[in-house]
């Protein structure tokens, strides 16, 4: 429970609950403005009834053709919020944007390999592995979480326009490319 | 030489550009230049390439012959138009567009780039216009919709007169009904129409389209468009239709949106609320106590349908009780606690059960002792995270309602160790957590911390904070990314005047980008206090040095994606990125932070005309801004009762928050002294100023003499300053008062100091003559060279008895052993004795004196200047005295025990306090003697002067 709104320009001054947090990046101001500036309507703000914010998704519309689709580029929420299912509600937006203006055919997200509470969470809302990339977070060599540190899982789910699932594979997790093959 | 020839010639000169490498680009474009002297691209490039090499004076000559060509073609056009943003010339931009536009009336991308140029200065009219135009002429509907939101944001423009308003939405509103496409065809364009409707008031046309088959559907998919579709509703006083929309929405499609719920709450009282204090209160209250139970048993049926999924019904219900009894309609006087316990035995396993329940915590009598006793009854255990979070939530819950009686330092400690005991117990359902990991138990040291925080609060007793430091050193050794452990230590660390380690944890926090803006204060605000620049170490100057980067990136990239929006028809987000930018350009931080890298700079450097005269014009500039206050406090946790101050305000360091007040009486202070330091008057400053002056503040105050803005003093910036700062503000007022005639009397006059410069820069651009006398007059640059010098008065005794007086307040200080306020005397009576260099660096020279006949004068500020290195010296033995005793053995025995609180556990070693207690004490040591070796370095700088 909680308020969903549109994600805006000056939430910035009030995001740091949310993103002091070690796993929420904070990109450089361009980046939110150049999605806001762009696809507004796919990035959306969680606040909680006392006005402090939990969490947002930020995402995009891309893709050519049968790959045009909706993109999950950031999501997340304050340490102090979670387990409240705000991230269902916030994909569940995201999926309704990309299907019902953006008409993609599907929306799709990465996660480290070895994030296996988040996979089983989208595997929770309808994704399915579609591919494993290659050193997507960057050549860590090889630690404590090996390749899973490092690859990412390219998660997908489809959307009403595939209705024949074309989108997705059941073997996706043997289906390794390398992160230069993918935008 | 063919045109292609020459372009391969010009190739590398971008590359170099490109790859960071002016010199080299300026090399090729002098060698170019030989052969073909007229070209403007090659000039404009070498232009480009000499304002990234910071040769200012260089490129504005080749700018301006660029200029003179009014040259039309794109490659010149993109160069220069770097140039000039460069240099900060964006008018001279506008006007470079516009003319290349006109020569060429069809090329439309040359009308869109003008148009662009009045956006990035905000000049919102002409911008309207452009657009027009391009509309008229291209045929494109965006167009139509660029002059709208021009139109929109004219209106909404500080500068436009509220009177203006209503016309220009008007204007808009004709504008956009004109479009020959339907604005439903993009959210974006819908939003805008209704934007303006419910500006106009023109609710039914308003409600008209939003009702519309189109204005449904897409206020279904975009949370904008449905945003504004609910103001209008409410605006338009159907509440109840509102309500009735949301509680299908929330029945049929599971809709769970808190607004939902506010939306049905709000229809529920709408009766009662729009007859309140009429005679038909009663009816209207009947009818509601109705709505209020069918609400009432809609709320209990979804809340029994989601079950442990979503907590917005139950929720939905305490305020739906909180609302009823404020309206004396509340049935069942039992029914606020028993929903708050149903409440709680659903949601007290979550974080934010606490926070959900705040706004229901102000219980009275009888209802309070059964909700405390109900807490109480809750059987605590740490066996599992439910258990642990419960149990966190009964302490926060607990804690929040304290009475005065029963917040007593006794208490307080005891209720500290209780905290500890349940933190340490915790601890081991976090074990083999990865080190990445927050502890689960983290808000039982935040507690402990908070309670001692306050046990020194009650008690004025430092020896809890060392206390509320061990605990939260120790909390970090298991959650080593707690930021809001780090944030608490940079507070405690501040007021033990170890500052070297508040910084070390506000670095460790991590932070980037637009969050420097909003957190920077935790360690910059009065920075100055803990700066060593004095003795070298520029780490503080630095620090704002990087933090300030932010600001660089604001005013150069912002626009750009205000352009953008532009150009992807988003114009929901044009109004939020311009508020941005311009909260972030004007914020008080920033220039909080500018302030104190003043006021170390000069303890760090030699004081020159150059200094005086560039932070002179900053800070006049600054003074002339509206600003705005970002910085983030709320981001502090704050678990202290609600009968107290938080935790942030507590923990201030002085007790007082340098906000808008503070920072205005400090840029009085600099501006006052270093106007009388400098040649530089109003007029003067204009013609040497390169790039625009920013936007002026409407504030009326900003049409007035500087002397008379200068000299007033009001209660709002009083508020804000420590009493030491109230005499240090009231000694510089009365120094620049006293001194003032005979600054005047010696400054060259305008017209002298603008030759001089000329005659350096060889600068064609200033013409002298230009400079009218009687602007000269207008300001105190005037002279009458011929005229006796002023008659020689005494200093005013706030000037000479100051040095003293400070004297005085350090030494009770010493008494009441308080570090950080000590350090406070010490570095403003520094700042008094450089700031009156300052203000008499023009009576140096012995030629000046002599000529003046102001021997007396100078005699006069000898004696005071003698007085202040007198007592300087003295402070400076004290600090190293005190600072000699710190950092040693048996500093660091009494820091550990006094920390018996905590060492009491055994889970926290001695040794562990013991190493707390080293880096506090060395961290103190190391303040104390840099700020007395500071001091001692200027005093021997300033007695020889």
């Amino acid at each position: 429970m909680s308020i969903l709104r549109p994600f805006r320009a000056t939430d910035m001054f009030r995001f740091n609950n949310i993103n002091l947090d070690l796993w929420t990046e904070t990109y450089g101001i361009g980046f939110y403005l150049s999605y806001l500036s762009r696809w507004p309507d796919l990035c959306c703000m969680q606040e909680a009834p006392s006005g402090r914010l939990m969490g947002y998704v930020i995402g995009k519309a891309e893709g050519n053709s049968t790959e045009w689709h909706g993109h999950v580029t950031a999501l997340t929420v304050a340490p102090e919020y979670r387990r409240l299912s705000l991230a269902r509600k916030m994909i569940n937006l995201l999926e309704l944007v990309s299907d019902e203006i953006y008409k993609g055919f599907f929306v799709d997200l990465y996660v480290r390999c070895a994030n296996n509470v988040a996979i089983g969470m989208y595997e929770g809302f309808g994704y399915s592995v579609y591919r494993r990339v290659r050193e997507y977070y960057g050549n860590l060599g090889l630690g404590k979480g090996g390749r899973d540190e490092e690859d990412a899982f390219d998660m997908r789910k489809p959307l009403s326009r595939d209705p024949l699932r074309r989108s997705v594979r059941a073997n996706g997790r043997d289906m390794i490319v390398s992160c230069n093959d993918v935008s | 030489m063919s045109a292609a020839a020459l372009e391969r010639q010009i190739r590398p000169i971008y590359d170099s550009l490109e790859t960071g490498s002016p010199k080299t680009a300026v090399v090729s474009c002098n060698k170019l230049l030989k052969k073909h002297p007229k070209n403007s691209l090659i000039k404009a490039l070498k232009a480009l390439a000499l304002v990234r090499l910071q040769k200012t004076e260089e490129a504005i000559v080749l700018c301006d012959e660029v200029l003179a060509t009014k040259c039309t073609d794109d490659a010149t056009l993109s160069a220069m138009q770097h140039v000039l943003r460069g240099l900060g010339r964006h008018i001279d931009m506008i006007t470079m567009f516009d003319n290349a536009y006109k020569q060429q009336p069809t090329n439309e991308d040359l009308g869109s780039q003008t148009f662009f140029a009045n956006v990035r200065t905000g000049n919102w009219k002409t911008a309207q216009q452009v657009a027009t135009k391009l509309h008229k002429q291209f045929h494109n509907d965006r167009y139509l919709y660029w002059s709208v939101i021009s139109t929109v944001l004219q209106a909404n423009d500080s500068t436009t007169p509220p009177s203006m308003r209503t016309l220009l939405y008007r204007l808009a509103h004709r504008l956009i009904t004109s479009s020959p496409s339907p604005s439903h065809l993009s959210p974006d364009r819908f939003h805008l129409h209704i934007l303006i409707l419910r500006e106009l008031e023109l609710y039914n046309e308003a409600h008209t389209l939003l009702d519309s088959e189109f204005g449904q559907q897409l206020c279904s998919t975009s949370l904008l468009c449905n945003e504004i579709r609910r103001d209008i509703w409410r605006l338009k006083g159907l509440w109840k239709e509102e309500g009735v929309r949301a509680e299908e929405r929330i029945v049929k499609m599971n809709d769970r949106n808190w607004l939902e719920f506010l939306s049905v709450l709000d229809a529920t009282f709408a009766d009662v609320v729009s007859s309140h204090g009429s005679k038909s209160s009663d009816a209207a209250g009947t009818e509601s106590s109705e709505n209020i139970e069918n609400i009432r048993e809609l709320f209990v049926r979804i809340a029994e349908q989601d079950g442990h999924n979503d907590r917005s019904a139950p929720l939905a219900l305490l305020e739906l009780e909180k609302r009823a009894r404020s309206y004396r309609l509340s049935r069942d006087h039992t029914a606020m606690v028993d929903l708050m316990e149903n409440y709680f035995n659903l949601v007290g396993d979550k974080a934010c059960c606490f926070e959900d329940l705040k706004p229901y915590l102000s219980l009275e009598g009888e209802d309070q002792a059964r909700w405390t006793s109900f807490l109480e009854s809750i059987t605590l255990s740490s066996a599992n995270l439910s258990d642990l979070r419960r149990s966190i939530n009964v302490h926060a819950l607990l804690r929040h309602t304290l009475s005065p009686t029963q917040i007593t330092a006794e208490m307080e400690s005891s209720r500290a160790t209780q905290y500890l005991k349940h933190y340490l117990d915790g601890l081991k359902l976090g074990e083999g957590l990865p080190p990445t990991e927050l502890q689960p138990v983290d808000d039982f040291a935040i507690l402990a911390g908070q309670a001692l925080v306050n046990v020194w609060k009650l008690a004025d007793d430092e020896t809890q904070l060392y206390n509320a430091a061990s605990v939260l050193e120790f909390g970090l050794t298991k959650s080593k990314h707690s930021y809001q452990i780090r944030l608490m230590l940079v507070r405690i660390y501040t007021l033990l005047g170890a500052p070297s380690l508040a910084l070390e944890h506000y670095r460790a926090v991590n932070v980037k980008q637009v969050q420097n803006d909003t957190l920077s204060h935790f360690v910059l605000s009065r920075a100055s206090t803990f700066s060593l620049a004095a003795t070298g170490d520029i780490t503080y100057l630095s620090e704002c040095i990087e933090s300030s980067q932010i600001y660089n990136t604001n005013s150069q990239e912002t626009s750009d994606f205000v352009v953008r929006a532009f150009n992807g028809e988003k114009y929901s987000q044009i109004p939020d990125f311009i508020d941005f930018e311009d909260r972030l350009d004007n914020s008080l931080a920033r220039d909080a932070m500018k302030v104190e890298h003043v006021r170390m700079r000069i303890t760090h450097e030699q004081l020159t005309t150059d200094l005086i005269d560039l932070e002179l014009v900053e800070l006049k500039f600054i003074f002339n801004r509206f600003h705005h206050d970002n910085r983030d406090f709320e981001i502090l946790p704050n678990y202290q009762p609600r009968s107290l101050p938080s935790f942030h305000e507590q923990t201030l360091l002085f007790d007082k928050n340098p906000g808008l007040g503070w920072l205005s009486a400090f840029l009085k202070i600099y501006i006052s002294v270093l106007q009388q330091a400098s040649d530089l008057d109003d007029t003067v400053e204009d013609k040497l100023l390169v790039g625009d002056r920013p936007k002026q503040s409407i504030d009326p105050d900003v049409k007035l003499p500087w002397k008379e803005r200068l000299s007033r003093r009001s209660q709002d910036e009083l508020d804000e300053l420590t009493p030491c700062e109230v005499s240090f503000f009231d000694y510089i007022l009365a120094l620049a008062d006293w001194l003032e005639p005979y600054h005047n009397h010696i400054r060259p006059s305008p017209a002298a100091v603008l030759a001089e410069v000329t005659k350096h820069t060889g600068s064609k651009t200033l013409k002298i003559e230009e400079l009218h006398p009687q602007n000269g007059l207008a300001t105190n640059g005037h002279t009458k060279k011929d005229e006796e010098a002023p008659v020689v008065k005494e200093a005013p005794e706030i000037v000479s008895k100051f040095f003293d007086d400070m004297n005085a307040k350090f030494k009770d200080i010493l008494i009441s052993k308080r570090l950080p306020e000590a350090l406070h005397v010490v570095t403003l009576t520094q700042e008094a004795l450089i700031m009156l260099a300052i203000d008499s660096l023009r009576f140096k020279p012995a030629s000046v004196v002599k000529v003046h006949k102001l021997g007396a004068l100078v005699q006069n500020f000898k004696s005071i200047r003698a007085k202040a290195i007198e007592v300087l010296r003295e402070m400076s033995t004290e600090l190293l005295k005190i600072g000699e005793s710190e950092g040693t053995a048996e500093t660091r025995k009494t820091f550990v025990e006094a920390c018996q609180l905590v060492t009491a556990f055994t889970e926290i070693d001695h040794d562990f306090v013991l190493n707390v207690a080293k880096r506090v004490t060395e961290a103190r040591k190391k303040m104390l003697e840099g700020l007395g070796k500071g001091v001692a370095k200027l005093c021997t700088a300033y007695s020889n002067a």
